[in-house]
């Protein structure tokens, strides 16, 4: 293969000097990386977000008493089937349960086996589980982030509730949730929905709230507004709501992460700044000597692009590639404490591994551009003085 | 008849420095023929060094023109002036102004690189200026570890890397020592041989006796005093 002179000297010029560079690309590493991370783990949420409320009925019907949420009446069941369009109705049970060693609470989920179920999201981590075996006693599943901390407090097969009338009920725990459905199953227990009752101290005629699915998409607004009209204290939540309210819930924890960006921003405007002054002091002899020995403006202002280009493409491939090493094989220790820390029991979500190059080529942009131009720019200014002048 | 190589012609130059104006070259017309050897000779700020960066396009004048072959040089476009620098005018400088983290070879392939030579056809060349400048056997030594006298002759190498016809040196002993100043002047006296223009800006006076044809232009004040051959000044 034929070497260009130009290349050829772009690379003696860049090796040689690469103790220039290796602070750069250094520091450019760390920001990308910590962007890489970020956008990495971000994405990876949202889209198990987003595979998981697939699964989610399209309303959930509650009743609200004093602004509060209360227990729905299941006469309310049979008005809701009336209405047309909605092709299921499924009255759910479900409830937090106080942990009084820790502080801690569980959700109590009550699933009716008889019946199909309406959330298929319960239904996908129940899949393997042998029902037969499992309605024969008092059993439950339980979410992974339940059975270590039942575990961690000495109790590996079970749990024995107090009830709200003050009995004490014995639950076997039967199989763990498998470990995929963590960001949504960490702290639940499912339990056939006549024990979850008797645990959440619900009547019979009650249920927490009702799931239904209206297959039409442009039906949703009119059923919504036709079963707000039925009771005054009834609340409509759509799928759409809650996926809001997660995103918003994610939003906030990224908003913890904004500290991090602006220390980052901070360090970026720094190295920003260091490039154009260093071009103005330490290269400005070079440009002008280049200049003097009849390179053109175009021919530096090339040098100086394929350099910087070498520079910004070295750290970002370095940078983004670590960071995806660093979340979706090390599991992100330390970053997703951020994003997913602070809930009510520890979560060992798997991240799921997404690119999404419309973010990458974002993250690219926003970096390569600004440092490019802080290059460019004063070596355009001093490419166009007088040679004689930039050499002095 | 000798042809002229370059034309100087009512050429001025001044500095703006708030209101005040600077004269730096008065009125300067000169023709240096093609093979002469000029000596530009004055003390420090006579406007020597001004007058080699204007004949070599790297300043511009405020007035007059300069024509190289023929061609005015003051009004070109950057990719022109840059492109007759490139293969018109070899430029030694006081400093050696090499890039020191480069080695011999790579710091004389430098003006070669915007000509569009390919990889092959530069090595050539590297290589025969560095066997006409003396110091092919360091060819590979970093520039920044090479002695005062070996740095000077890396940059007649540079200087003569694409076959300029215009040679201009710009105080080219200023920081040499006596000896080292002998063999460089051994040096011009090839290039002169070997019929190129050269034009030195210098105080030094071993370019008042030099070994070859040379013409003496005393410089004071911005304005050309006189001309002498090497002859007439050994007389006076």
């Amino acid at each position: 293969m034929r070497t260009s002179p130009f290349f050829h000297f772009l690379m003696l010029g860049f090796f040689k000097e690469r103790k220039k560079h290796i602070g750069v690309i250094a520091i450019s590493l760390v920001i990308l990386f910590l962007l890489g991370s970020a956008l990495f783990i971000s994405s990876s949420i949202r889209y198990s977000l987003n595979q998981t409320l697939a699964w989610e009925p399209d309303f959930v019907v509650q009743r609200t008493q004093g602004g509060q949420k209360v227990n729905a009446p299941t006469a309310w069941i049979d008005d809701l089937l009336e209405v047309h369009g909605i092709s299921k109705v499924t009255p759910r049970v479900y409830g937090r349960y106080f942990f009084k060693a820790k502080e801690n609470s569980f959700l109590i989920v009550g699933v009716d086996f008889m019946d199909e179920q309406s959330n298929k999201a319960l239904r996908m981590m129940m899949d393997e589980t042998d029902l037969k075996q499992f309605l024969k006693g008092d059993n439950m599943l339980v979410g992974e982030g339940v059975s270590t901390h039942l575990k961690t407090h000495f109790y590996p097969n079970g749990y024995t509730f107090l009830t709200p009338k003050g009995v004490f009920k014995k639950v076997n725990l039967f199989k763990v949730l498998p470990k995929k459905s963590n960001l949504i199953s960490n702290d639940m227990i499912i339990v056939p929905i006549e024990l979850a009752r008797e645990i959440l101290g619900m009547g019979e005629d009650e249920v927490s709230d009702i799931a239904l699915n209206v297959p039409n998409d442009d039906e949703w607004d009119n059923v919504a507004d036709k079963i707000s009209a039925f009771y005054y204290d009834i609340h409509v939540t759509t799928k759409e709501d809650i996926k809001k309210a997660y995103e918003n819930l994610y939003n906030y924890k990224g908003g913890v992460f904004l500290i991090l960006f602006l220390i980052v921003i901070v360090t970026f405007v720094l190295i920003l700044y260091q490039r154009y002054s260093m071009v103005y002091s330490s290269e400005r002899r070079h440009i002008g000597l280049l200049r003097a020995l009849g390179w053109s403006i175009r021919d530096v202002l090339k040098l100086k692009f394929f350099e910087t280009m070498m520079i910004v493409v070295i750290a970002f491939v370095l940078g983004v590639a670590l960071a995806y090493l660093y979340v979706f094989v090390l599991g992100a220790p330390l970053l997703r404490e951020i994003f997913l820390g602070g809930a009510n029991l520890p979560n060992s979500v798997i991240l799921v591994p997404v690119l999404d190059f419309g973010i990458l080529s974002s993250i690219f942009l926003i970096y390569a551009i600004p440092f490019i131009s802080a290059v460019l720019i004063p070596t355009w200014k001093i490419a166009v003085t007088d040679p004689k002048e930039a050499m002095l | 008849m000798m042809k002229a190589m370059i034309v100087i012609d009512n050429l001025n130059k001044h500095f703006k420095s708030g209101d005040d104006i600077f004269k730096v070259l008065k009125g300067i017309n000169l023709q240096i023929n093609s093979g002469e050897c000029i000596v530009l000779k004055g003390v420090s700020g006579s406007g020597k060094t001004t007058l080699l960066s204007i004949i070599g396009g790297l300043d511009r004048p405020s007035s007059g023109k300069v024509l190289v072959e023929g061609e005015s040089i003051s009004k070109l476009p950057d990719l022109h002036i840059s492109h007759f620098r490139a293969r018109k005018i070899g430029m030694i400088f006081q400093h050696f102004n090499l890039f020191d983290h480069l080695t011999a070879a790579e710091n004389v392939m430098i003006p070669l690189i915007p000509t569009g030579l390919d990889m092959h056809e530069v090595n050539h060349k590297v290589e025969v200026s560095l066997k006409l400048a003396n110091i092919f056997h360091k060819a590979n030594s970093a520039a920044g570890r090479l002695s005062g006298g070996e740095k000077q002759r890396v940059a007649i190498a540079r200087a003569l890397a694409s076959n300029p016809a215009i040679i201009l040196c710009d105080e080219p002993t200023a920081n040499l020592d006596r000896n080292n100043s002998l063999k460089f002047i051994d040096i011009l006296s090839q290039l002169h041989e070997m019929g190129k223009t050269i034009v030195v800006a210098t105080h030094d006076p071993l370019f008042d006796t030099l070994p070859f044809e040379s013409k003496i232009i005393p410089m004071e004040d911005g304005s050309l005093v006189d001309t002498f051959s090497k002859d007439t000044l050994a007389e006076s």
